[in-house]
């Protein structure tokens, strides 16, 4: 078994790292400590850079012109897009492309030309609505919005919450109730556009975050047409839960590294600094936490490389995925904590990245499904049928 | 025309290194290594020398412990043609490298050999003038731009107070200052492409030369602290305290 990288994965790394502390690191000191975008001229002279470098799309599946590289290296590289300021919810600015609804792959060839392709392009932008006020644990159980057919079209009312970007996106996928008595199969995923009549942002929901805004939405006599169900009528589910499985992987590894990052600049940090008339990197108490970084990032990195790694290769990823989710949000959160306190009053100030990494690091507990979620998930795999 | 390109293996320019306690160097346990800048440089020069359809052939070349191999990897990727290890267990220095080098261009007859002017772990910028020294080629050193004319080259230096221009003879030697070029990223079909490329490795013994160190390092010493500034609130505070304390100013 051999657990290192191939030569080709070191250059791919090293160089994706060398992007993120030469072009977005400088940039970045010039922004607002909250921003989540760059200027549009940055933006368009460092998109060049990546098309350079074939790398461009980094979230399109090869078919579709993304670059030909596998899900492990995918993963690599999202654990090095992530460690900058903005690095959890904006990594590298968006300078990598524009990361289409991975749902869409599924849709119709007139529904991929509507939407996927001017995603692809940069050109419109999608949000998920799955998530209600009724709940975003169980929410095969919990989605209470109800699409009623009318001839060609479906009439949906009901309302979302938490749904990130819907306030500068041009349509989004919107799961809705079809069949009231069939559970998890009876809800359908409709492709919606944000001008149809009857659709509204609510609110913009403040949130610890920064960056992307998450959204109330309403939906008040919606119309869309039947041809613009995304999959299946009922199976909508099989959609959302394919989704959310996937996506917990690099979920993880942009939080891993922002682990790697805060950690490496604590180690740099603690050798300087003095107190008591001793460098704190002389402090046991501060060695174990440096310590205990140090294993909190490698169990999340590899856990996080064996689910990339068992959906590369076609096999059940699952519970693998569950776990990565699981321990690396929860890991990050405990080394941004540690490197925090290590930085004294330097570490809350808005002159170092670690405040907003910590405020939006919390998120991550809970978004993709909480920490007990995954736990539940992971269960349900293990007990299996002896679960009754 | 045949380009060869010396490249070295160094600490990455964005670790902040640390003396070792016992003075005896600078701890590499752990650094994340890198292409010297400078040498990167030289490598795009080479390689924007083939695209101009200017050079024929660029080989990389490294003088260093098998490590050294992936600083070469990362210079095939960039678009080298080949690439040859010298490996030795001896940290080498600039003289032994340059009689390394020196004994592989006899075999190679490159007509051009792009250097670094200098790399950031010894800071000896001395390896280029030597080599040159060694093979009688015509050399210009800390070149901020390289035109290629008719069996010469037109090279720009950046001097105390202004620009020197220069033109030398092929075969020659020319060594990188920083504003010469600004080095791109390997692309990935070119990362992809890279493993394919020849890499030849090679001992000292093979090229006939010894690369034991002539020069003994006694003591690394980190450079002194800077005592903290002030703030000064006036003008007449400030010239009193140029005139009076640090008394550059009379
Ligand atoms: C900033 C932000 C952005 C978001 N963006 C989106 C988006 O774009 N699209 C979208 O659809 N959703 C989005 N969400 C919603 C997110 O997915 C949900 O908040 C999450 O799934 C939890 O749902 P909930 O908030 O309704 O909590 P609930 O379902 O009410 O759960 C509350 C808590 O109960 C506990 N719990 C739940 N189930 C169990 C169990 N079985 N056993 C033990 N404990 C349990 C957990 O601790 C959980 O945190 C976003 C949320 C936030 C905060």
């Amino acid at each position: 078994m051999d657990l290192s990288l191939t030569e080709e994965q070191e250059l791919i790394v090293g160089n994706v790292r060398r992007f993120v502390r030469e072009e977005i690191v400088p940039r970045e000191l010039n922004l607002d400590p909250d921003a989540d975008e760059l200027p549009p001229d940055d933006k368009a002279a460092l998109v060049d850079k990546t098309r350079a470098m074939g790398l461009y799309g980094l979230d399109i599946p090869v078919e579709y012109g993304g670059p030909d590289i596998d899900l492990v290296t995918r993963t690599l590289i999202a654990m090095e897009m992530s460690q900058h300021r903005a690095g959890l919810y904006a990594p590298c600015y968006g300078t990598f492309g524009g990361a289409g609804l991975a749902q869409l792959f599924e849709a119709t060839e007139a529904q991929k030309e509507k939407y996927l392709y001017p995603t692809l392009r940069g050109e419109k932008r999608g949000f998920f609505g799955l998530t209600e006020p009724s709940g975003g644990s169980d929410p095969a159980r919990a989605i209470q919005t109800r699409a009623v057919r009318d001839g060609g079209e479906w009439i949906i009312n009901g309302g979302k919450i938490f749904i990130s970007g819907a306030d500068r996106a041009q349509y989004g996928l919107v799961f809705a109730r079809t069949s009231p008595d069939k559970g998890r199969n009876g809800v359908t995923c409709f492709i919606v556009d944000t001008d149809t009549p009857g659709f509204k942002v609510q609110r913009v929901v403040h949130t610890l975050r920064s960056a992307h805004y998450a959204t109330e939405l309403t939906f008040t006599d919606m119309r869309v047409p039947h041809a613009n169900i995304l999959g299946a009528e009922n199976r909508g589910f099989a959609i959302a839960n394919d989704r959310l499985s996937r996506q917990r992987i690099p979920y993880a590894a942009g939080c891993i590294g922002v682990a790697i990052k805060a950690h490496e600049m604590a180690l740099e940090y603690v050798p300087d600094r003095e107190t008591f008339g001793a460098p704190l990197s002389t402090r046991q108490a501060v060695q174990w936490m440096l310590v205990d970084n140090e294993i909190d990032i490698r169990q999340a990195r590899w856990l996080t490389l064996d689910a990339a790694h068992r959906a590369q290769q076609g096999l059940d990823f699952r519970k693998e995925a569950a776990m990565a989710k699981l321990v690396a949000t929860e890991a990050a959160s405990r080394v941004v904590d540690r490197c925090m306190q290590m930085f004294g009053g330097y570490g809350v100030t808005k002159d170092f990245p670690f405040e907003r990494w910590y405020r939006e690091m919390r998120i991550r507990r809970i978004g993709e499904g909480p920490s007990e979620v995954q736990r539940h998930i992971i269960a349900r795999d293990l007990l299996g049928a002896g679960l009754r | 025309m045949k380009v060869l390109v010396p490249v070295k293996r160094v600490v990455d320019a964005n670790v902040k290194v640390r003396v070792k306690p016992d003075n005896s160097g600078v701890d590499l346990n752990n650094v994340k290594m890198a292409v010297n800048p400078f040498c990167e440089i030289a490598i795009e020069e080479a390689v924007r020398l083939k695209e101009a359809g200017s050079a024929s052939e660029v080989i990389a070349v490294s003088v260093g412990a098998g490590n050294c191999q992936e600083q070469l990897r990362t210079c095939l990727a960039l678009g080298a043609d080949r690439a040859i290890l010298v490996e030795t267990d001896v940290d080498p220095q600039p003289l032994g490298i340059a009689k390394a080098l020196a004994a592989l261009q006899e075999k190679e007859g490159a007509e051009l050999v792009i250097f670094g002017k200098q790399s950031i772990d010894g800071d000896n910028a001395q390896t280029g003038q030597m080599f040159a020294a060694l093979t009688g080629m015509s050399q210009a050193t800390f070149a901020s731009e390289v035109k290629v004319g008719d069996g010469k080259l037109e090279v720009t230096r950046e001097i105390d107070g202004g620009l020197q221009t220069l033109s030398i003879k092929l075969p020659a030697v020319v060594t990188t200052d920083l504003r010469l070029n600004e080095p791109r990223y390997a692309s990935l079909p070119n990362i992809m492409k890279a493993k394919k490329k020849p890499l030849d490795v090679i001992s000292p013994a093979d090229l006939g030369v010894d690369l034991t160190p002539t020069v003994e390092v006694l003591s690394v010493e980190p450079p002194a602290e800077r005592e903290a500034g002030i703030i000064v609130e006036t003008v007449e505070e400030l010239v009193d305290k140029l005139k009076n304390e640090a008394k550059v100013i009379s």
